[in-house]
């Protein structure tokens, strides 16, 4: 080659050579701006990313609060029990561990199985597993001799949400049972890691279920704790990063009494039926009990499914809560509504007297309505109508009223509307009115169904609970508070008032002295457990008829079915004259209603007065 | 000593900088690895012998090169077609020739036999060059890309392909024919794409373009590579801190990946004073390119340079997400004796043809 041919060449492949060095410069540049856009730019985002990846948390159960009666006694507890936990990933032969530890802790077909099945899922991200719940003393003193021999394996605190009354509480107080998470109170940690949650209840994570439980749900449940563990890309545990400690929830101190509660159970035995009973100075309710119960302690911490099954298919339906949902007629214990209607309207006063012949005669259509006494009471005004429970008075009143307003004056009682503020699953039962009647049965409302209201049968139904409600505006002539099971210290509920202006002081003392008389006089139909106590009690009877019948010779035949016989119920307050309790009880098919129920709230007042 | 480094052809600041590199390189793959030393030290030995090889093979005169470029190139095939008949299959892929305990990447002696060939056949034709001998020259480029690419290993074809046509466009191939074959090769990459591309490479481009399409499955390398490097920050996570390596979210983190774990356990400045050093290197590389005694020296300085600059332009524009994932290593850095070894040889040349003066005209 010549020198100007050289010389051509190398100019030639220096401008391509800075050409693709140039080029590979450019490269360099690009991927440094890329680098800057990852780290400086993005660096939060990715900084995040990585940590979402390598950090997995899971909650750490608190302990719910404990329920405690009026008096301070314990209620519901948390009480200690001891599981066996190991640690499946340290175990390199789980068949000869299982064979070493049979003879210190007593292990069933189904707690093998059960072990065997999920330890391999647990071994490869290496979680605890428990072996076996609730060791008995005896399993745990013997483990702890030999626990060199088992270093995978350790004894760890859980608790079981226990009460000493498993079966005279069931209804009110509730039960927990299992959840798979409790995701809406702690959504920072994602649903699928609530199944590694740390756990505090040997039952897992629990969650309140009917009665103060549930109601009081977010009250009693506290805030889980948070324990941060890093992971590795195929989510085996590496290390404890945080840890956030659980806070217990609140303790819930309620008006419920326990010995009232014992009283109501025992004189109820396994009858059907309920009793409420309510504290007239703040509203709280001391007794909310329905028989037949259940054991809430076995529901809350593992029942059989043929137990379960057994409760469900029970044909005296124990999970139904009859002092809530019940709805019952308030036969003659609706007669002092009645009569405060008939006086506030001007319907008949105190003096006013009727003739009563043992039936009333409906004009327009000549229905003859029956006195439970064959040939009546005789002369009988407003006070006697209530001693004597007369039915020919209050069918004449009803009969002179207008459906419309009774139906707003029994509303204003309480009737056909929820009284309790805090009560699981409260049934508002139901006041009929024309309208109702006509919508319902297509049929238009005749003034037969006003005067069957006037003795409480026909379509008004009550709930226990309202009748103890109206039992307590009775006894306190109006002023009352409206229930609740449990009052916040400082927080006092505003008082309810129910006034009528036709409806003054006097006519108030006059009602009271005449429901005194139903229990206290010589004449009055509940004067029957008048010797049950030593403080004057005042109150109103009833019997409510299944089937309505025409004579009493009827009645014996119907009484052959258990199921149609008349429901009893009493309403009482007292001590009078001054009453601090009001007491509603229903014993379904206990017939009579003084003689059956008012046992029963005669001993439930005097455990609430004894203390 | 002194006299000694008269005697011998020697670059210092390509030792140099080389020797910080894979020093370095050890330094992280000690991170990488999570502390392996039995995985660091075989790397030492690999730089060890490196280190020997490049300063032996900058002894000879540039022309032994060039006379033994034919030999070279045939030696090369040879041994790829032993392992192409006797090789055993790692990851579905047969690419290794064992000599006694060591294995090696036979294809990675076609990256340097392929431009010294090229540059030999090419450096006395004269200016512009001619159809025939762009022609021949293709062939022998298209021939090694098959024989690699039916390994299959398409980021070693691509760059053996690479090094061949970066010595014919520097030794002076015409633009006409270069825009020519860029439009056939637009026209000819949808039978590329079906044809000759295996279904997992088909893939890996699909997802490039698409990457959220599947976190879990075929782009879970380049996000978790994006998230290491991002989570890195300006000064990075420190030594073996990184939790995107040391937990495993990150892939292949000794070899593809390593630059990932640099830039999250060290962050911007790390990634700023790594890439320092190789621009330094491959400045010094250009430098050596313009002032070499003749042309064939120039066009083996330029082509075996280029060679590793794209090298390392893949390997970096894959692991930020900038190109789709082909397996390529960092070089220097990532672990894997075959490359480590050519790339020293590669550099060795590379002293030899920029150090051996010749004064007189030819």
């Amino acid at each position: 080659m010549i020198f100007e041919e050289r010389q051509i060449e190398k100019n030639n492949f220096s401008s391509r050579a800075t050409l693709l060095f140039g080029s590979i410069i450019l490269g360099l540049i690009a991927v440094l701006i890329k680098v800057f856009s990852l780290q400086i730019s993005g660096y939060s985002d990715y900084q995040l990313a990585a940590l979402k990846n390598k950090n997995y948390a899971v909650p750490v159960q608190s302990l719910r609060g404990e329920i405690f009666d009026r008096n301070g006694k314990v209620l519901v507890k948390n009480q200690p029990t001891f599981d066996l936990i190991t640690r499946p990933n340290l175990i390199s032969d789980i068949d000869s561990f299982l064979d070493e530890i049979e003879p210190v802790i007593f292990l069933s077909h189904t707690d093998i199985s059960r072990y065997k099945k999920l330890q391999k899922e647990k071994a490869f991200v290496n979680k605890e597993l428990v072996l076996k719940k609730d060791l008995s003393d005896e399993e745990i003193a013997r483990f702890n001799v030999r626990s060199f021999n088992f270093q995978n394996a350790f004894i760890a605190k859980r608790y079981r949400r226990i009460t000493d009354y498993p079966e005279i509480f069931s209804h009110v107080l509730g039960y927990t049972s299992r959840t798979d998470d409790d995701y809406e109170s702690m959504p920072e940690i994602p649903k699928s890691h609530w199944k590694d949650a740390e756990l505090s209840y040997a039952h897992g994570l629990i969650k309140g279920r009917i009665g103060l439980e549930e109601i009081y749900d977010d009250y009693l449940s506290g805030k889980h704790g948070q324990r941060v563990y890093e992971i590795n890309a195929r989510g085996q545990l590496v290390q404890p990063l945080s840890f956030i400690e659980p806070e217990k929830g609140s303790d819930l101190f309620t008006n419920l009494d326990i010995e009232a509660h014992k009283s109501a159970a025992k004189y109820l035995g396994n009858r059907k039926g309920a009793v409420v009973a309510i504290d007239l100075e703040s509203g709280g309710i001391n007794v909310l009990y329905s028989s037949p119960a259940y054991s809430i302690n076995k529901l809350s911490n593992g029942m059989s499914d043929t137990e379960f099954q057994d409760l469900i298919n029970d044909l005296d339906k124990p999970f139904f809560n009859r002092a809530l949902q019940g709805r019952y007629p308030p036969a003659s214990t609706i007669k002092p509504a009645i009569g405060m209607y008939g006086l506030s309207n001007n319907i008949v006063n105190w003096d006013f007297e009727i003739k009563d012949p043992g039936f009333f005669t409906l004009p327009e259509t000549g229905r003859v309505f029956r006195d439970w006494l064959k040939g009546g009471h005789g002369k009988v005004d407003m006070h006697k109508a209530f001693l004597v429970s007369s039915n020919t008075y209050f069918f004449s009143l009803a009969y002179q009223a207008d459906i419309q307003e009774l139906s707003n004056h029994l509303s204003s009682l309480g009737f056909g509307q929820k009284v309790c503020l805090d009560c699981f699953g409260e049934d508002q039962a139901f006041v009929p009115t024309p309208e109702w009647k006509y919508s319902m049965m297509n049929a238009g409302w005749v003034k037969g169904d006003t005067v069957n209201l006037g003795v409480g049968q026909g379509y008004l139904v009550a709930t226990p609970m309202q009748l103890a409600n109206y039992a307590s505006l009775l006894a306190t002539k109006g002023k009352y508070f409206e229930p609740s099971l449990v009052t916040f210290g400082n927080q006092k509920k505003s008082i309810k008032i129910w006034q009528d202006d036709r409806f003054d002081d006097s006519d108030w003392s006059k009602m009271h002295e005449a429901l005194l008389g139903v229990i206290e006089s010589d004449h009055g139909t509940a004067r029957s457990i008048r010797g049950l106590k030593e403080f004057q009690v005042a109150g109103k009877s009833g019997t409510a008829e299944l089937v309505s019948l025409d004579s009493k010779e009827a009645y014996q035949e119907v009484r052959a079915s258990e199921s149609l016989r008349d429901h009893s119920i009493i309403i009482v307050f007292g001590p009078m004259p001054n009453p601090r309790y009001a007491v509603s009880v229903i014993i379904e098919n206990g017939e009579s209603g003084g003689a059956i129920a008012g046992p029963v709230a005669i001993e439930v007042l005097k455990s609430l007065i004894d203390e | 000593m002194n006299k000694l480094f008269q005697k011998i052809y020697f670059d210092p600041y390509i030792f140099f900088s080389i020797f910080l590199l894979s020093m370095l390189g050890l330094f992280f793959l000690f991170s990488a690895s999570n502390a392996d030393t039995s995985i660091v030290s075989k790397q030492f030995f690999y730089v060890f012998v490196g280190f020997i090889i490049m300063i032996l093979a900058s002894q000879p005169d540039p022309d032994i090169f060039r006379r033994m470029s034919g030999l070279f190139l045939i030696f090369s095939l040879l041994l790829l077609s032993i392992t192409y008949l006797f090789g055993p299959e790692i990851n579905g892929a047969q690419r290794w020739v064992r000599i006694g305990p060591l294995s090696f990447q036979s294809s990675e002696l076609l990256k340097l036999a392929v431009p010294v060939f090229l540059a030999n056949f090419l450096f006395d034709k004269k200016l512009p060059i001619q159809r025939k001998e762009i022609i021949i020259s293709l062939i022998i480029i298209c021939c090694c890309f098959f024989i690699v690419f039916r390994q299959p290993d398409l980021g070693t074809a691509l760059i053996i392909a690479c090094s061949g046509l970066f010595v014919l466009f520097l030794s002076g191939l015409s633009w006409s024919f270069m825009g020519g074959s860029f439009i056939l090769l637009i026209i000819s990459s949808p039978f590329i794409w079906n044809i000759l591309l295996q279904p997992f490479q088909r893939q890996r481009i699909a997802t490039f373009f698409n990457p959220e399409s599947d976190p879990f499955g075929a782009s879970w390398n380049i996000i978790q590579s994006k998230v290491a490097i991002g989570s890195g920050g300006l000064l990075g996570k420190g030594f073996g801190q990184g939790s995107q390596t040391q937990l495993n979210f990150l892939p292949e983190t000794e070899t593809d990946f390593i630059f990932s774990v640099i830039g999250e356990e060290f962050g911007f400045l790390g990634v700023l004073l790594l890439l320092s050093i190789y621009l330094f290197l491959l400045l010094r590389c250009f430098y050596l390119a313009l002032s070499a005694r003749d042309r064939f020296c120039r066009l083996v300085i330029g082509g075996l340079s280029l060679t590793f600059a794209a090298n390392l332009i893949i390997n970096l524009c894959m692991v930020v997400g900038l190109l789709p994932v082909v397996g390529m290593p960092l070089p220097f850095i990532s672990k894997g004796g075959s490359s480590l070894v050519s790339l020293f040889l590669a550099f060795g040349i590379i002293v030899s043809m920029g150090t051996h003066k010749k004064f007189l005209p030819q």
